[in-house]
């Protein structure tokens, strides 16, 4: 998708959400009833900020080029993104953090399992060009259970949190 | 003056125990090992300590936060200079001159060179957070809603134009931010937004969290989700600075620490805008702006010297404002707040002594990078080989365990993945969150003040604009936004260009 489609379509987002943002805010009780005073009512602030959301749409959907601007800041992390590395780290970060925490498997085993399907299959493709999957796996376990052992003994022990 | 200096004294004493010494360089070693690594900020870094020291006494706590923060924007240079890859967003600008005397061998004398601008900009830096902060605090006593509405609303939309290379996006995140912060109870009738009768939503998504999920999540997903080529090294000379590279880039260090303190006190302009003007400022003076980006020592000590010096001058507006100098100050903030602390005009008068802590955590920050930057450099590259398919599941697995640990419960660890996942998504096409955080810590800030200050004036919109700092800034927002825009730009510098035959 080109640049313009984007901004067109993340444009119509902005606005839907500006929108339901000021249709909510509309919603909420001016607290009249109570006495006090309209300008405090809880839905002024986010419904101003709604209206400034969609206008931003708007101006995002329907501008010919982009603002001007300095220079681009943000920090590169000097490597070059793959589909199949961010899948597999959105399968692996959701899994672990959203899924296996706190509905089964006890924090350890977890970060442990996680720590060491993260390392193994994010070095398979190098191990496997330079025929080392064994010494890959090896020390993907040895990080994992180092790791997850670390980190559940600072955390339970030191600073007496309840793990999931 | 006097009182504020013994106030100093102590502190210094305070922080010279050796159990607070070991935090103070255990947290700058730590800021530098991940500043070295490429794709982890400071922001990061700031926000996941916050979470590791929660459970520490907040003067503890916030030293290690303290040398974290300086310790990451100084070890940010390691990469810039030996790979070409800012460590951090602020070491950007030292790419361009640390990384093409590397390639001549003068890799050590480069790293030299970074640490002394790096100390020499912070001491600046310092040594305005203890005049200007006290002072800005006083003038702060007369500030109403109204000056606070304009205050947290210029942070966001400063933010929103500088940050990220599109002003609208920008503008969009810092916006959305302030929406975010709006979910729960709000701060005048406790009226629960947004919130849809789920008692976790009514007390607000928390904090740290979010900004983990906003700084930490999405750059573990950012960086995992790349291939890596193996790094090669330089070899590295003495990294003892040369003193006659010192003396004769005086003047640029002092331009560079004025600069780096200005633009960090603007809210929301962080440590990569303080770098890149000084870089431009020293370009524009030198005698030699040909070597700029060919090796230039001048470039590479503007730069260094520019973003260290813009740390304490980010503290400023917010120990003296409540109102962030740049995301990592942010974080900072909140968890000054977390720890109990009440950063604002009023810190001045109910805890004075610790402005003056503050100032002698960074001069024990800063002591700490001198020591590493000098005696450890070679030891420390070693962080550099360590592949980041080893290092970013250990991060992730933090970022989950460091935010459950703050209320001990799932949703906060729903809400870091919720949240960094749609920041992942909003990078890759060019939303930068630095707004987004702003708006999030002033969001409430900003509710409060625009409704506090409609009550005092019965609904006269009049004093939000008739004040003289509300019209300064008023006039401020406007002329960015302006500005911002091509037509409204045109149209500006048409109105101004001098016509010689006019």
């Amino acid at each position: 998708m080109s640049d313009r489609g984007r901004d067109t379509g993340f444009g119509a987002f902005w606005v839907a959400l500006g929108l339901v943002i000021v249709f909510e805010s509309w919603r909420m009780p001016r607290l009249e009833e109570q006495g006090i005073n309209p300008y405090t009512a809880p839905g002024l602030v986010p419904g101003l900020l709604g209206i400034i959301l969609a206008t931003l749409g708007v101006a995002l959907a329907f501008r010919r080029a982009p603002l001007a601007a300095g220079p681009a800041l943000e920090g590169q992390g000097g490597g070059v993104a793959e589909p199949w590395r961010i899948g597999l780290a959105f399968l692996l970060c959701l899994g672990f953090g959203g899924v296996a925490l706190g509905n089964g498997p006890p924090f350890w085993l977890a970060a442990g399992l996680f720590l060491f399907l993260a390392i193994i299959l994010f070095e398979w493709p190098e191990h496997r060009a330079a025929g080392t999957l064994r010494y890959g796996v090896t020390r993907a376990a040895l990080v994992a259970t180092g790791g997850a052992a670390a980190v559940t003994f600072v955390f339970q022990e030191v600073f007496l949190v309840r793990l999931p | 003056m006097f009182e504020g200096l013994a106030l100093l004294g102590q502190s210094m004493l305070t922080f010279a125990e050796p159990r607070l010494l070991a935090y103070t360089f255990g947290a700058t070693l730590l800021g530098i090992l991940i500043g070295c690594m490429p794709g982890l900020s400071a922001t990061l870094a700031i926000s996941l300590m916050t979470t590791l020291t929660i459970r520490l006494p907040a003067g503890d706590a916030i030293l290690i936060l303290i040398c974290a923060y300086v310790g990451t924007i100084y070890g940010g240079s390691r990469s810039a200079i030996l790979l070409n890859i800012p460590g951090t967003a602020a070491n950007a600008a030292a790419c361009l001159d640390g990384y093409q005397l590397a390639r001549k061998g003068q890799a050590g004398r480069a790293m030299g060179i970074a640490t002394t601008g790096s100390v020499a900009g912070s001491l600046f830096g310092i040594l305005c957070l203890a005049i200007l902060t006290p002072a800005l605090g006083e003038v702060a006593l007369s500030f109403q809603s109204y000056e606070f509405f304009w205050l947290s609303l210029f942070g966001v939309m400063m933010s929103g134009s500088i940050t990220g290379s599109d002003p609208l996006k920008g503008w969009i995140m810092g916006i959305l931010g302030l929406c975010v912060a709006l979910i729960g109870q709000d701060g005048i009738h406790a009226y629960e937004r947004f919130a849809y009768g789920d008692p976790n939503l009514a007390g607000g998504l928390s904090l740290i969290p979010t900004l983990v999920g906003a700084f930490g999540c999405a750059e573990v997903l950012t960086v995992m989700g790349e291939r890596f080529q193996r790094v090669r090294i330089y070899a590295v000379d003495s990294v003892l600075p040369r003193i006659a590279d010192v003396v004769r880039y005086w003047k640029t260090v002092l331009r560079s620490g004025v600069i780096g303190v200005y633009v960090g006190i603007l809210p929301g302009v962080g440590e990569d805008m303080a770098a890149w003007s000084s870089y431009a400022a020293a370009k524009r003076a030198s005698k030699h702006p040909e070597e700029f980006g060919h090796g230039s020592v001048e470039g590479l000590i503007a730069a260094e010297t520019g973003d260290n010096a813009s740390i304490p001058g980010g503290i400023i507006p917010a120990l003296a404002l409540a109102i962030p100098g740049s995301a990592p100050a942010a974080v900072l903030l909140a968890a000054m707040m977390i720890h109990g602390v009440k950063p604002g005009p009023m810190l001045m008068i109910e805890n004075p002594s610790f402005v003056y802590d503050v100032v002698a955590m960074n001069v024990y920050a800063t002591l700490g990078i001198l020591f590493f930057g000098l005696f450890l450099v070679r030891p420390l590259l070693k962080v550099l080989l360590v592949p980041r398919s080893i290092i970013m599941p250990i991060i992730f697995v933090l970022c989950v365990v460091g935010s459950f640990s703050i209320a001990q419960r799932l949703f906060d660890v729903w809400t870091m993945l919720g949240v960094g996942v749609a920041i992942f998504l909003l990078r890759r096409y060019g939303y930068h969150p630095a707004p987004f955080v702003l708006g999030l810590v002033l969001g409430d800030l900003m509710d409060k003040s625009l409704r506090r200050g409609l009550v005092i004036s019965d609904g006269d919109l009049s004093p939000f604009f008739t004040r003289p700092i509300c019209a300064v800034l008023a006039v401020i927002v406007t002329i960015t936004l302006v500005m911002s825009i091509p037509a409204g730009n045109a149209a500006v510098r048409r109105m101004f260009r001098w016509r010689p035959n006019a």
